[in-house]
């Protein structure tokens, strides 16, 4: 059994390894000059030649690769000239926002989502069952930067009860904390809502109306019983999609921090981007997507764990 | 007695109209089940008038989608002259929403388009030769995978710049990996089978084989899947144009219209919606399409 965990997330590292690259090599070919904005309009070609030397730049793109590399191992991502601070720091703030967002739209799409999708695949072919299936096609086709929009027009244009954008601290009241998240998490789990509500509704159909459950009836057990069988066999997919869901979740930050003005990642990010400030794409896409990676790691260990058949054969 | 002549006893029951007929095929039954399905045709319905929409908006309104009157600035739906309202520049709004359904029509299909050909192209060598040319591709594909999409989408989009050739690129790769999955998946369940065999065995080469047998079989759950992905690509392809890494202005496009009113939800909300609710249409369309076409295939995914 640890073997198989220890053989899982070694899996990890040539991931993570092949996903540092990749975005090396991506911003690599980001064109515009890396030295503009660093030196002042008099230069000469010596002193350009001379700070392209010390920031490494005159080197091989595979020697820079390592040596970003090797900064990156031991945490120091860098040094953003526009913003003017450390990338280090820049992220691990931007990081808590993200974070929390991603959290608790992560937590209330999944738990509705399993909500819905299991009393639509207990019920199958009732209304419920159709609305929830009605329901979880306009999920999942609706663009979260609309809803968020929609949400907006509403609440914020509309009736004015909540606000249209900023992070509040809980310091500053609850009500306040929760109204500044209101809109984020909803048009942000809105996908992961409708995604989990068909999957889960998929495996509990599978599963509920198999006929080991006609079995665990016979032998004499009492309805709840049942359903806790039926829910340890139907977790399984709902997991996988579960680690994906923080992932895409994770991505969308970028469209619902700008149009919120959350000061997490996804604004970072894209600020960045934009500012065409090299060092902080890199420390973000890579946080962002490593953090995709160990996710995705945990679930799959969490499921062996759950699941006696993956831990024969992995 | 004379023993009936079975020939000539089924040319009579043929001749009197009485002969059974051939059983149907697998795509006979397959278009039988799809026109069956009201949810599946009206969503059909819905985007053919999209497509079409778009195909003929030079047809359906006079006025230009780039130029606008600063006098006429943010109408209301409605409006004499302007059916849908006017946008943030005076623009009218029917007008860009119809010519800008090119673009987000094409950066939608395009991606899925490509990616569909190089992602069966990859994942069906993979399952087919299988060891190290499968290890090598496939791993690189986890690579990929291991990126939330839309995060990677925007990362390549930035390298690349905006544009509409740059944003295909970026919706093209993220794609690649997921088709390169599933056509991988389908060509080792075929590989195994007994005519893969014949075939190897009267001496065809193994390009051939992939061509004519291969491709046939895992066709189904490709297109399947892929059309289940156009959906998803339109409204991701409309997130980068929202985030400014698509088309650039003053060319019209549904997801970069969407940021620009942004700013015009206090003075004229409904405006401001529309060209979400556009992406909305044809994203949902789409989708219910795809879900028909797998119904309707029968597929057991």
């Amino acid at each position: 059994m640890l073997v198989l965990v220890m053989r899982r997330a070694g899996m990890a590292l040539p991931t993570l390894f092949g996903v540092t690259l990749i975005i090396y090599l991506l911003l690599s070919i980001l064109p515009g000059d890396p030295l503009a904005g660093l030196l002042p309009q008099d230069a000469t070609e010596a002193d350009r030649a001379h700070l392209a030397s010390s920031l490494g730049l005159d080197r091989a793109l595979p020697v820079r690769y390592v040596m970003w590399l090797d900064d990156v191992v031991r945490g120091d991502f860098g040094y953003s000239q526009f913003r003017r601070r450390e990338v280090a720091e820049l992220i691990s703030v931007a990081w808590r926002n993200t974070a929390s967002l991603a959290v608790y739209s992560a937590t209330f799409g999944l738990l509705t989502g399993v909500a819905l999708g299991t009393l639509a695949g207990v019920y199958r072919g009732s209304r419920v069952d159709r609305f929830v299936t009605g329901f979880a096609i306009v999920g999942l086709s609706v663009p979260s930067f609309w809803v968020a929009i929609l949400l907006l027009i509403l609440f914020s244009a509309q009736l004015k009860v909540l606000p249209a954008g900023g992070l509040a601290t809980f310091e500053h009241g609850a009500g306040n904390y929760f109204a500044h998240l209101l809109m984020p998490v909803l048009s942000g789990s809105m996908v992961s809502i409708a995604i989990t509500a068909r999957v889960s509704r998929a495996s509990i159909v599978e599963t509920f109306h198999a006929e080991f459950v006609d079995t665990l009836r016979a032998k004499g057990l009492r309805e709840w019983q049942v359903l806790a069988h039926v829910a340890k066999n139907a977790a399984s997919p709902v997991l996988t999609t579960a680690g994906l869901q923080v992932g895409f979740l994770l991505g969308g930050s970028v469209l619902i921090e700008t149009i919120f003005s959350w000061p997490g990642l996804g604004q970072l990010v894209f600020n960045a981007i934009a500012a065409r400030d090299l060092p902080v794409v890199q420390a973000t896409t890579m946080v962002i997507a490593s953090t995709f990676v160990l996710l995705n790691l945990g679930v799959d260990l969490i499921q062996m764990i759950f699941d006696p058949r993956l831990k024969r054969g992995a | 007695m004379t023993i009936a002549n079975p020939v000539s006893s089924a040319a009579a029951r043929w001749a009197a109209g009485d002969a059974p007929a051939r059983p149907e095929s697998y795509l006979q039954a397959s278009r039988r089940r799809f026109l069956h399905n009201r949810v599946g045709l009206g969503a059909l319905a819905v985007l053919s008038a999209l497509i079409a929409m778009s195909l003929l908006a030079p047809l359906l309104t006079s006025y230009d989608p780039a130029i606008g009157a600063a006098t006429a600035r943010l109408r209301p739906i409605g409006a004499p002259g302007h059916l849908l309202g006017t946008d943030e520049q005076g623009r009218d709004m029917l007008t860009r929403i119809l010519y800008g359904g090119r673009m987000s029509l094409i950066a939608g299909l395009t991606p899925v388009a490509l990616a569909t050909v190089i992602g069966t192209a990859l994942g069906s060598l993979s399952g087919f030769l299988g060891r190290w040319v499968a290890a090598v591709i496939m791993r690189t594909m986890d690579m990929f995978y291991a990126f939330p999409a839309v995060l990677l989408a925007i990362a390549i989009s930035a390298s690349l710049g905006p544009g509409l050739v740059n944003q295909i690129i970026a919706l093209t790769i993220i794609y690649i990996a997921p088709i390169a999955r599933v056509a991988e998946a389908a060509t080792r369940r075929i590989v195994v089978s007994e005519f893969i065999e014949a075939a190897r065995l009267s001496g065809a080469s193994t390009s051939r084989i992939i061509l004519t047998q291969v491709l046939a079989n895992i066709f189904s759950p490709i297109f399947v899947y892929a059309s289940g992905l156009v959906g998803l690509a339109i409204v991701t392809a409309a997130s980068l144009s929202f985030l400014g890494l698509g088309v650039r202005p003053p060319t019209p496009e549904w997801g970069f219209m969407l940021n620009a009113l942004r700013g015009a939800i206090y003075m004229n909300p409904w405006v401001a919606a529309l060209p979400g609710l556009f992406i909305f249409l044809t994203s949902i369309s789409f989708n219910m399409l795809a879900d028909t076409i797998r119904d309707s295939l029968d597929v057991r995914e």
